[in-house]
């Protein structure tokens, strides 16, 4: 059993349609990318998932059903749009909300207590949340989505605001929930983000699905024929086998496009063979952004 | 339904464990108090005891039965009344400041009924009053003191309706009273209730927490939690003034016994809730839908006002309802759901109204708190997710959540 189902979902705000026709599925320990632009629709789509607002057409199925009042308690969510109460105590906020998905109100003190500690925000727990930071507060909200144990994690921009250190410990920590078999959909636009996460994506822009997958499949399918090459020697234009051949860096390194007729087999060979000193070779998976824009280009939408 | 508590707790704590809201609930009492203290300051400051004199060319005040007009408080001393003979000495006394007026009485006052007033300032009004009271139980003292008592104090009207059972008593101070009151506290607490709700429901949306809850529990759950969590506050500020109130009231009642005679009409008192409680959901649904559809405290306030100037409007047309109870306008008035709570009980007060008038207010009433209700908790699905953007009233009836 796939745990979301998301079936043809169409949606339209006015005469803007923010979903046409959107198909995926979540499978359950998974790490899923829900990828996008700015305002290609992805919280729109989380948000009919979580059944906050219905769709026009198509269906969505959370844990093999609709969404229900039960299943609530077994989601965590982190909204693009940050939230808690400000004039509270960062800790009573936080008990609050966790008793809310159904924890006892010790149990939610001793594990957010924990929490805190870890995300080193124990001293500021009997402070006003409006007196955090930014990152504090979002660290914060962390908790509230992984408190109760979900089973299902929705996070939407997860490192917004947070420093490279934080970023880490997100990371880290989604990887642990990861770990723990729990599914994570995780809802971005910075897609060099995801490269390192996750499993599976989906890619929208405008509304509409771009590209869905396994990551491994998506590079692989948009490989181009090419490689990636870092020596001290010079490489000739003339090279057999080189298309065109680009310096990327000031390390010697190069992107060298190959001829159709010749394999990496047999070009690394060639090279092997003529005398040049190789210190790294690869082959040149494209980046999801080199991904994206090129699907976007070919099927002439705009890249807002 | 769990849930619903907990958010009902939490709502309710939120605000009455605040300072403002001590100071809100102490407001009220302490203006009161402020008030009453100020009106005593006053007239004990405006009070004169000095005496006062007359001259009796009549015959009838020879040997008056009291010499004494009692001060309005009663720890005042009391203003003697002094006979005079000749207009000379009178005088005298008045340039030296021993009375503060003196009355003559000519021999055809019983004819005329003037009296000259010589006074170095014009007299009080109470003072006249004063000296008419003492005229007139001198002049009635032949008669039996029953009989007397009588003519001073008037009589008494209780009207009987040929069609309902019901008796109004013209006299019943408290009935007179206690409309206007009972109107003038609910139109307290649905500010004070509305005010919390719809700054509750604006702080969700300026905390952007709506997310959050909404994947908690239901809408529904939320919507109703909150209204009742703030209803409840100011039920609460509402209860304890009502308690401060009945203690006043008991003091008074024992410091002014002859008002124990009026008695509350219990089907009065059903009336009342029958009408407040289904207004009083209407009106805080409303300002909760309004706050669901603006995007900051401050201008939700402004708006709230709209909502006090149809509630207040039958105190201007008081007279009207006082005095032709059964008008086209009064039964307008008690008709329409905005004025209705207000208007009804007074109405109610001054004359009987047809069953069928009660049972199309209330029934009024009750649609539009539902159709309210209906309408908040569209407007906080829909109105709640948009931040920094407005939502029109348009939109509330077409757009789907």
């Amino acid at each position: 059993m796939n745990t979301i189902e998301v079936t043809n979902i169409s949606k339209s705000f006015g005469s803007q349609k923010a979903l046409d026709q959107v198909s995926f599925e979540v499978k359950p320990g998974e790490i899923f990318g829900l990828l996008g632009p700015n305002g290609a629709g992805k919280t729109t789509c989380i948000r009919i998932i979580l059944d906050i607002f219905k769709p026009d057409s198509g269906s969505v199925k959370i844990f093999g059903n609709g969404m229900k009042e039960e299943n609530k308690d077994l989601i965590g969510y982190l909204p693009e749009e940050r939230g808690l109460y400000q004039d509270i105590k960062l800790e009573d906020c936080l008990v609050y909300l966790a008793t809310l998905k159904g924890l006892s109100k010790a149990e939610s003190l001793e594990r957010i207590n924990k929490y805190l500690v870890r995300f080193n925000l124990d001293e500021h727990k009997k402070k006003k949340v409006k007196e955090l930071s930014k990152g504090m507060q979002q660290k914060a909200q962390l908790i509230t989505t992984l408190v109760h144990n979900p089973k299902l994690v929705i996070i939407d921009e997860p490192f917004s605001a947070l420093d490279p250190v934080n970023t880490q410990m997100v990371k880290d920590i989604l990887r642990e929930q990861r770990d723990l078999g729990k599914t994570i959909v995780m809802c971005t636009h910075q897609m060099h983000q995801v490269e390192e996460l996750c499993d599976r994506l989906v890619l929208i822009n405008q509304g509409q699905t771009v590209l869905y997958g396994s990551l491994s499949e998506v590079q692989k399918k948009y490989a181009g024929h090419s490689i990636h090459i870092r020596t001290g020697d010079h490489i000739s234009e003339t090279f057999p086998g080189i298309k065109a051949i680009q310096k990327l860096e000031n390390h010697n390194l190069y992107k060298i496009d190959l001829l159709e007729n010749i394999s990496t087999q047999e070009f690394i060979k060639s090279m092997v063979m003529s005398n040049i000193n190789i210190d790294q070779f690869e082959i040149a998976t494209p980046t999801l952004d080199e991904i994206f824009i090129q699907v976007v280009t070919e099927s002439g939408m705009n890249y807002e | 339904m769990n849930k619903t508590w907990l958010v009902i707790k939490h709502e309710y704590l939120l605000h009455v464990k605040k300072k403002r809201f001590i100071f809100a609930i102490l407001s009220l009492p302490l203006f009161i108090l402020l008030m009453v203290g100020v009106g005593f300051i006053s007239v004990i400051f405006q009070y004169n005891s000095t005496p006062i004199g007359y001259i009796d060319h009549t015959g009838y005040l020879h040997d008056p039965i009291e010499n004494s007009i009692k001060a309005p408080i009663g720890f005042l001393p009391s203003m003697e009344i002094i006979t005079f003979t000749s207009g000379e000495s009178a005088q005298n006394s008045l340039n030296n400041n021993e009375i503060q007026a003196y009355y003559i009485m000519p021999v055809d006052f019983l004819q005329t009924g003037k009296i000259k007033v010589f006074a170095n300032e014009i007299p009080d009004s109470e003072i006249n009053t004063g000296f008419t009271r003492f005229l007139r139980s001198n002049l009635l003292r032949s008669l039996p003191d029953k009989i007397s008592n009588r003519v001073t104090e008037g009589a008494s009207f209780e009207i009987k309706s040929t069609t309902d059972n019901r008796n109004t008593s013209e006299d019943s101070i408290l009935g007179f009273v206690l409309p206007f009151l009972a109107g003038f506290l609910f139109i307290m607490a649905v500010n004070i209730s509305g005010g919390y709700l719809m700054q509750a429901v604006v702080e969700e949306k300026e905390n952007r927490t709506m997310e959050i809850m909404i994947t908690s529990l239901s809408p529904t759950q939320l919507m109703t939690a909150k209204v009742i969590g703030n209803l409840s506050v100011g039920l609460t500020q509402l209860i304890v003034w009502i308690l401060v109130g009945m203690i006043g009231f008991v003091s008074i009642l024992r410091i002014y016994p002859t008002l124990q005679t009026s008695q509350i009409d219990f089907s009065f008192l059903i009336l009342m809730i029958l009408v407040f409680l289904p207004a009083f959901v209407m009106i805080a649904a409303m300002m909760a839908a309004l706050g669901a559809t603006t995007t900051e405290s401050r201008e939700a306030q402004q708006f709230a006002g709209l909502f006090t100037i149809p509630m207040v409007l039958p105190f201007w047309f008081i007279q009207v309802l006082m005095e032709k109870p059964n008008s086209i306008l009064s039964i307008f008035l008690s008709i329409f759901p905005f004025t209705a709570p207000i208007s009804l009980p007074v109405r109610a007060a001054f004359s009987t109204i047809p069953t069928w008038q009660i049972i199309i207010t209330i029934a009024l009433l009750i649609s539009f708190a539902i159709a309210a209700l209906w309408l908040a908790g569209k407007a906080f699905r829909l109105g709640m997710l948009r931040y920094g953007k407005k939502l029109t009233i348009k939109e509330i009836f077409t757009q789907r959540p």
